[in-house]
């Protein structure tokens, strides 16, 4: 795990679960699995503290835990995915792209198990209703069934997908046989099975589901604690305990994959009708064509960078080197067509930013640097891997910036909640205008400006985040491919 | 003698068949012109020409080649030395594209003080000539009077006077890259199948050398080639895409029974992510780091951006 990655993680387990989450989710990602116990000394922190964010962890499925390597009856061990935690920054995109295929329904029901990690479908019908009724008129409300029939449409599409069943001991709780794991598998069975390798991964559970949403009369508490309160509150079952749900993030990938490709080849021809994708090709070949589609995207991604930060001739040049794989500097200058001295500087910038790379080629057994060929190429996966890596750090230093803009305005924060919340209650009980106006005016122009400015670097800082994800994707993808293309 | 008379016109007729192809004779040539003179007899003609020092013998992937020496050049080099004679034939060898002095010491393992008296002395007999190398410029490659240099000496069509006209070649490829953007318009317009549209929006790269020379802008005469020098610039720059098509031999524009086919394209994403937020395009990003001296929280460029 690298620093960056490590860093970044950090601040996305702190900003969605607080400060305790963070240092035990942390820790685990510089350490690698470990038992409670270890957790707890070098952590310093508290036995229930480490248990309840070790549990927040595994709800979320950004940690997992297995039998101890030291054979039966070691202490259970816990991981954490750093991927998994990742992806927290890809929420916004998820919500969104579920708003475009199944509305507002779709997407508060993907807002509302990204939150949880895991809920039961019976849960989360009647929590997004209830979420949904609140925004419709007075005297309408959401139907169970119409969220039912949602939910059923993303299973179906297999944007959901149960969560595997936890063994216990070594033995499924489930009764569905697991063909994916090793027969006769033994408490030591290590490989995590996939939730694709349980037979009902995408079975619709049935459910009594008859009702609509309630419209609730509080004002804005928390909502945490209003759904605590109701999830105390319901004594109901409607026939699918036990049976969890969870966001099946590769396949909002593939679908942000397909779009990013469709998108590319639209491009290409120019907006025209592209008739679906490339055909049916089976198996090994569909394959292929997959991962030049991929490299091609990140082949783009790069080139758009060398562009953007070091002009249009050095792009140029990069985009030579892509092409003709290795070029001596006289080369690259009469195919690019640039005078000798400027593409001398260009070719010396990108070395020196690692974006091009110089390989010796002796003529001589003695190396002599008069008789050796200089060759300029580029590596297009380890060019990625460092991008990457540039983006993580890129994502941290906006998170840190967003984070820091709120610090500096803490107090005019503050004084602005307050003055919201005495506005609300006056209101609530009837208050004069006069009041009102009076209220309001506790802030000052000057500070209504900041408070503006603040929202609106927020909101800069929030969408950049987005951004720079989108970038994450293309190049994640196109890495991963690479791994399976190989073999 | 008639054997003599035989023997003299011989050789006249030869030296006047290595008049007419300036270029070379083979044996055959000489046979079929003389197709009375024995097999044996054209020999010891041949070799007594090329005792006599009037002729050259080279040989070329066909065979042995006779070629009228030089007399201007042999009368020359009548009070030259060996040396002078070896540094002669070394420049000769070089062809149009020249050689500098360096490389005329290892070929020839002269001492470089010799060899720059030689080639002083050659230059003043106007038997060789200085060229300036578009290489380096400091660079001198020396070739025979009355040759002209190549292209990759001089620089071709895209260098005045050893420098490298930038401006012109940023026109040319701007002056392509619009004719292909307007021939793909018009293809759009046309409202066809999105193939047909596709395939009309092609140029060959005949038909933009064609518009180039028609828009007038060039001193020098540009070839074909030339122009697909240039459409390449563009094909690196991401605008343009090529594909090759079979041609039949004599199609305007085919060379070796292919085409070359060239349009106009958009890029197949718009600028990333990344670029488009300061640390994307920072100068400073790998010395930032919480805490330190530049960090996220004081940085200029996201204080700038930010309130844009």
């Amino acid at each position: 795990m690298t620093a960056q990655e490590v860093r970044l993680c950090g601040l996305l387990l702190q900003e969605h679960f607080g400060d305790v989450v963070e240092k035990v989710g942390t820790h685990l990602l510089r350490n690698g699995a470990q038992h409670l116990r270890a957790i707890v000394q070098e952590t310093g922190t508290p036995m229930d503290l480490v248990k309840k964010s070790l549990c927040v962890l595994i709800q979320h499925g950004a940690c997992a835990f297995s039998s101890g390597r030291k054979g039966p009856g070691s202490p259970v061990e816990y991981q954490a995915s750093f991927e998994r935690i990742l992806r927290i920054l890809r929420y916004p995109r998820y919500i969104y792209t579920a708003k475009t295929l199944y509305g507002d329904t779709g997407e508060l029901i993907i807002e509302e198990l990204l939150q949880r990690g895991h809920m039961t479908m019976s849960s989360t019908v009647k929590t997004v209703a209830d979420r949904l009724t609140l925004n419709m008129e007075e005297g309408h409300s959401m139907e169970y069934s119409e969220v039912s029939n949602t939910f059923s449409k993303l299973v179906e599409t297999h944007f959901l997908q149960r969560c595997p069943p936890v063994e216990v001991a070594g033995k499924a709780v489930s009764a569905t046989p697991d063909p994916a794991t090793t027969p006769g598998a033994p408490a030591n069975n290590t490989t995590p099975s996939t939730p694709e390798s349980f037979a009902d991964c995408y079975k619709v559970p049935h459910v009594t589901l008859i009702g609509r949403g309630k419209r609730r009369n509080s004002s804005e508490d928390g909502e945490d604690q209003r759904n605590a309160k109701r999830a105390k509150e319901d004594p109901e079952t409607h026939g699918d305990e036990g049976i969890y749900w969870q966001v099946n993030f590769e396949r909002f990938h593939l679908h942000f994959r397909d779009q990013a490709i469709i998108s590319a080849v639209a491009n290409k021809l120019d907006q025209m009708e592209f008739v679906g994708k490339s055909g049916d090709s089976g198996g090994g070949m569909y394959v292929v064509n997959l991962h030049r589609a991929l490299a091609n995207l990140a082949r783009a991604t790069l080139e758009s960078v060398v562009q953007e930060r070091f002009g249009s001739r050095s792009a140029r040049i990069f985009r030579l080197l892509l092409r003709k794989r290795h070029l001596e500097q006289k080369q690259v200058e009469d195919f690019a067509m640039i005078p000798a001295k400027e593409a001398k500087d260009m070719l010396y910038t990108l070395l020196s930013e690692n974006l091009v790379q110089l390989q010796e080629i002796p003529k001589t057994p003695d190396h002599a640097p008069s008789r050796t060929f200089y060759l300029y190429t580029v590596n297009q996966l380890p060019t990625a891997r460092m991008l990457l890596q540039n983006c993580f750090k890129t994502v941290a230093n906006l998170i840190e910036r967003r984070l820091f803009e709120t610090k500096e305005s803490k107090r005019l924060l503050e004084k602005s909640q307050r003055i919201e919340a005495i506005l609300a209650s006056l209101q609530a009980s009837g208050a004069e205008p006069e009041q009102l106006t009076e209220v309001e005016e506790m802030i000052t122009p000057p500070e209504k400006q900041q408070l503006e400015s603040l929202r609106h670097h927020i909101n800069k800082l929030d969408s950049a985040e987005n951004q720079v994800d989108e970038t994450i994707f293309l190049l994640e993808s196109y890495i991963k491919s690479t791994a399976t293309a190989t073999r | 003698s008639g054997d003599g008379v035989t023997k003299k016109i011989s050789l006249d007729w030869i030296k006047e068949l290595c008049q007419q192809f300036p270029q070379g004779i083979t044996d055959q040539v000489i046979q079929n012109d003389m197709p009375h003179l024995e097999p044996q007899q054209r020999a010891m003609a041949i070799n007594k020409l090329l005792s006599l020092g009037q002729l050259d013998l080279l040989r070329n992937s066909a065979g042995l080649l006779y070629r009228m020496k030089d007399t201007q050049t042999a009368s020359k080099m009548k009070g030259s030395d060996n040396q002078e004679k070896l540094v002669y034939q070394i420049i000769e060898d070089a062809g149009n594209k020249g050689i500098w002095s360096r490389e005329i010491r290892f070929k020839s393992n002269l001492p470089l003080t010799e060899i720059n008296k030689i080639l002083k002395n050659l230059e003043s007999k106007k038997l060789i000539k200085a060229v300036k190398s578009v290489a380096a410029s400091k660079k001198k490659v020396y070739m025979l009077y009355n040759l002209q240099p190549d292209r990759s000496v001089t620089g071709g069509a895209w260098y005045s006077d050893q420098d490298f006209e930038s401006e012109f070649v940023e026109v040319l490829n701007q002056q392509c890259f619009k004719f292909l953007q307007s021939k793909a318009e018009a293809a759009r317009d046309s409202k066809q199948s999105p193939m047909v549209q596709r395939n009309s929006s092609f140029a060959t790269s005949h038909e933009v050398w064609k518009y180039i020379c028609e828009l007038g802008i060039s001193k020098v005469d540009l070839s074909m080639d030339d122009i697909e020098t240039i459409l390449n610039t563009l094909i690196y720059d991401g605008k343009v895409e090529m594909t090759v098509i079979a041609a039949k031999e004599g199609t305007v524009g085919s060379v070796d029974g292919q085409m070359k086919l060239y349009r106009g394209v958009n890029a197949i994403i718009q600028p990333t992510g990344l670029v488009k937020v300061p640390c994307g395009l920072c100068p400073v990003f790998d010395d930032c780091h919480e805490g330190g001296e530049i960090s996220p929280s004081n940085c200029i460029y996201m204080a700038e951006w930010l309130d844009f």
